[in-house]
């Protein structure tokens, strides 16, 4: 037993001057805690809210076109609405990662930007009068692509549309309810921010259900989603057998009946927009806290690793200089050279395996909606 | 021999039996209680449409909404075996319940689980309802003596659990690099009292934390063991688990191995436990029939199964010597072997699928096949790929593919090194099989973590 004893006191004499000698060692450079609140105060003050703020802006401004449009269907009041629209869809692409808050309960998203556009059911809601659209079904009925089927899609010129609108009122009804949903979810989040604003910060933690973490799943499915797969990598033909799915891509009709091809407009906006939160890049062009910034503090702590953030930021690079080579009419692009959309499709990806793998493994942000037990 | 012979006569008061299993069959109530409101075995078990199985264990899958009445048999067997009644039919009833639950899906793989199913599989052969225990009501008599291998042998697996984890945190990532602790504490946020909240990024804490969680894994058996540490090695125990329930979403495990290490006290102690919990029934549990020791039916069958049982618990978690490559890399023979929290482990993997008669392919869409929690979990586990991509084969075939391969397109960035490629691009996964064999289509990593 003696021996056992020796030996224990031996074991516990080694495994405490280890701890010690790394104690004296590593005092001198204190390492502050990273204040997360300050990643999420940036984006909520500076990014979040006033993108909101412009994007309520552009839509309050369509729905005066459209108003005006629908009273008077004429071709000046179609190039306004329809200039309208497309800023608005600029705009929306600094938005709709922020899948948070408000947001996440009026299903913001997908009521806003679902397509392709389900026409035969978008006809039937004309024709029926029907104006309730919270069911899922309707996700493809509404929102700024339905506003593309409904200026570009219900007639293949302008002429044709502007008749349309001129012979039957319940288009321009249905358009104005689509305006009147579109505006009401979004001056709700619009007048909810300033207070949940507050709770959004304060939550740094590293749970779940954090803010920050939310913020980042939020963004990087977004940016696998919503960006990679939904803008270039369906109507690619990624996922369909190398069969090109032209009709899938973003703003389909304006390009489709030649209105204006403004699809790449919208891809590359969508880039800028993800890569700024990545920096933390308000609209002004200052920059403040971000995901780029917490992981060059992480790599402070190890500076002989590689780091991540430059890696990230040429990949941003090469994804805006692969969408800048394709056709600004995303419809000639996929059925004339396919290749240069899977090209883009490529460099987006790179993003999507340095975000999921590298760093949200640095950051330790587990992804979304899993909840369960470790070990 | 004769020290043997003189061992497997020695016996120990019933008591301590008796609080472990009062323990154990509680706890485990609790947690399938709380894995039944959590609404993990709909989003686990039944959401799913494609489950992971272990090799060999393919026939073992969720039966639909039936799998609510199996956690329904098992919670209630787990109560049985808590109130000691009907025991040895409960506890054969819990351990299959639960194993089989286990095996429905991998995805789901904790260490605990392991080591509750092992541990209900020995309790088995263990006379834990003997006293303080609705069937010692029942019959009207209580036993004072168990055999003391009894108790001992839940010391033993224990002692292996415990020390193998300590074994497995001897690599070069946990103490030389810190990692993954450091990837967790720097990036946690934690106010705790006495220590606050700045310690946690600093380095020489991440490396006390490392060692200080090797040397106690290691020497955690002996200190409980030996009588005099024992008050302080279980206070350390608390601690210990105490501290990761606060840093880690780590479940029911810490509880389990604080309720467990009770069994290292002696029975005069348990007694006193029992006692004191069971005030209300002192009248009936004294009225009981004494008798001296229970006598274990077929005792040497079940010696025979218990050794065997030990002998593969210290073997097995040595099968990873068999496989060339980075055990934490490769992850062949890493499960079953007492590894936990060694790895901040993430993976991006995608799969291509080729049409060879119309010369085209395309990529797969994860979601439209598995859960958020099981796409995780197959990204950057070698077995899990493998099954997914004969999923994903035989789910074209019946679409009407014939001649199709299938290629992954994974990355996988471990313990704070960047992402590297995972699985060789070039080879088709279809033609690779199942099993235990080398899987060579892993690219290696060119770093050995295991070995220090």
């Amino acid at each position: 037993m003696k021996k056992f004893k020796y030996t224990l006191i031996s074991l516990f004499s080694i495994f405490l001057i280890i701890a010690c000698s790394g104690d004296s060692e590593e005092e001198q450079d204190n390492i502050p805690e990273f204040d997360r609140s300050t990643i999420l105060k940036n984006y909520a003050e500076n990014i979040i809210i006033p993108r909101y703020n412009d994007f309520k802006t552009d839509l309050d401004a369509l729905k005066i076109a459209v108003d005006d449009f629908v009273a008077n269907p004429n071709s000046v009041n179609f190039d306004k609405v329809h200039s309208q629209w497309f800023n608005a869809y600029k705009t929306w692409q600094h938005v709709e990662m922020f899948n948070i808050g408000k947001a996440e309960q009026l299903m913001y998203f997908n009521t806003m930007n679902t397509y392709p556009v389900d026409e035969l059911r978008i006809n039937d809601n004309i024709s029926s009068k029907r104006y309730e659209l919270s069911n899922a079904n309707d996700w493809s009925s509404q929102g700024l692509s339905g506003v593309d089927y409904m200026l570009h899609g219900v007639g293949d010129t302008k002429e044709k549309v502007i008749q349309k609108y001129l012979n039957d009122s319940n288009y321009g009804d249905y358009l104005k309810n689509l305006l009147a949903i579109m505006t009401k979810n979004t001056d709700d989040i619009v007048q909810d921010w300033p207070s949940y604003k507050d709770s959004f910060i304060q939550s740094s933690g590293n749970s779940n259900t954090s803010a920050l973490n939310m913020i980042t799943n939020d963004f990087v499915y977004y940016f696998e989603k919503g960006l990679r797969a939904n803008k270039i990598g369906i109507p690619a033909g990624v996922y369909s057998g190398g069969n090109t799915l032209p009709s899938k891509v973003e703003a389909y009709y304006s390009s489709k009946n030649s209105f204006q091809d403004i699809s790449k407009d919208l891809a590359k906006e969508a880039v800028i927009a993800s890569e700024n939160l990545f920096l933390g890049k308000a609209a002004t062009g200052a920059t403040g806290p971000s995901l780029k910034t917490y992981l060059d503090y992480i790599h402070a702590a190890d500076v002989n690793k590689e780091n991540l953030s430059p890696i990230i930021i040429s990949n941003f690079q090469k994804a805006k200089q692969a969408v800048d080579l394709l056709d600004s009419n995303f419809v000639d692009q996929i059925n004339n050279d396919k290749l240069k959309m899977l090209n883009a499709f490529d460099k987006l990806q790179a993003i999507v395996v340095n975000m999921k793998t590298n760093m949200l493994s640095l950051l330790s942000i587990q992804v979304d909606y899993i909840d369960a037990d470790g070990d | 021999m004769e020290i043997i012979k003189s061992y497997f006569s020695k016996k120990q008061e019933s008591s301590s039996l008796a609080l472990f299993r009062l323990g154990f069959g509680f706890l485990m109530t609790y947690s399938i209680i709380r894995f039944w409101f959590k609404g993990w075995i709909k989003t686990m078990y039944i959401d799913p449409s494609f489950h992971f199985t272990f090799y060999g264990f393919e026939w073992v899958k969720p039966i639909e909404e039936y799998t609510y009445i199996l956690f329904l048999i098992c919670g209630i067997s787990a109560f049985f075996v808590g109130i000691g009644y009907k025991y040895y039919l409960s506890i054969i009833t819990f351990f299959l319940s639960f194993t089989y639950i286990e095996l429905m899906d991998k995805t789901t793989y904790l260490n605990h689980y392991y080591f509750v199913s092992i541990l209900s599989f020995l309790m088995i052969f263990l006379p834990a309802n003997s006293s303080y225990s609705m069937d010692s009501y029942l019959s009207k008599k209580s036993f004072k003596y168990t055999p003391r291998w009894c108790v001992d042998s839940i010391k033993l697996l224990l002692f292996i659990v415990y020390f193998y984890a300590g074994l497995a945190k001897i690599n070069k990532d946990w103490l030389l690099e810190a990692q993954p602790l450091k990837i967790w504490l720097t990036t946690g946020s934690y106010d705790l009292p006495l220590i606050g909240s700045n310690i946690m990024q600093q380095e020489w804490f991440h490396y006390f934390m490392s060692w200080g969680g090797m040397f106690y894994d290691l020497l955690i058996p002996f200190i409980l063991l030996y009588h005099r540490t024992r008050i302080f090695g279980f206070i350390l125990v608390v601690f210990f688990h105490i501290f990761t329930v606060i840093l880690f979403p780590i479940g029911m495990f810490p509880y389990i191995m604080i309720i467990s290490s009770l069994i290292f006290f002696t029975s005069k102690t348990h007694k006193k436990i029992l006692d004191f919990i069971l005030k209300p029934f002192s009248k009936t549990l004294g009225s009981l029939k004494q008798i001296n020791t229970v006598n274990i039916r077929r005792e040497k069958i079940a010696l025979t199964v218990v050794t065997i049982f030990f002998i593969i618990q210290f073997i097995f978690p040595f099968r990873y010597a068999f496989y060339p490559g980075e055990l934490f890399w490769n992850e062949q023979g890493y499960r079953f072997s007492w590894r936990v929290m060694l790895m901040e482990k993430r993976g991006y993997t995608t799969f291509k699928i080729v049409d060879i008669e119309k010369g085209n392919s395309f990529y797969v869409m994860n979601d439209e096949f598995l859960t958020e929690f099981q796409e995780r979990q197959m990204s950057f586990q070698p077995d899990f790929i493998l099954e997914y991509a004969h999923h994903l084969g035989d789910h074209y075939k019946e679409l009407g593919y014939n001649n199709i391969e299938v290629y992954a397109d994974s990355y996988v960035a471990l313990n704070g090194r960047m992402s590297k490629r995972f699985v060789d691009p070039k080879v088709d996964l279809l033609k690779e099989k199942r099993g235990f064999n080398n899987k060579k289509w892993i690219l290696p990593l060119n770093e050995e973590i295991n070995k220090l």
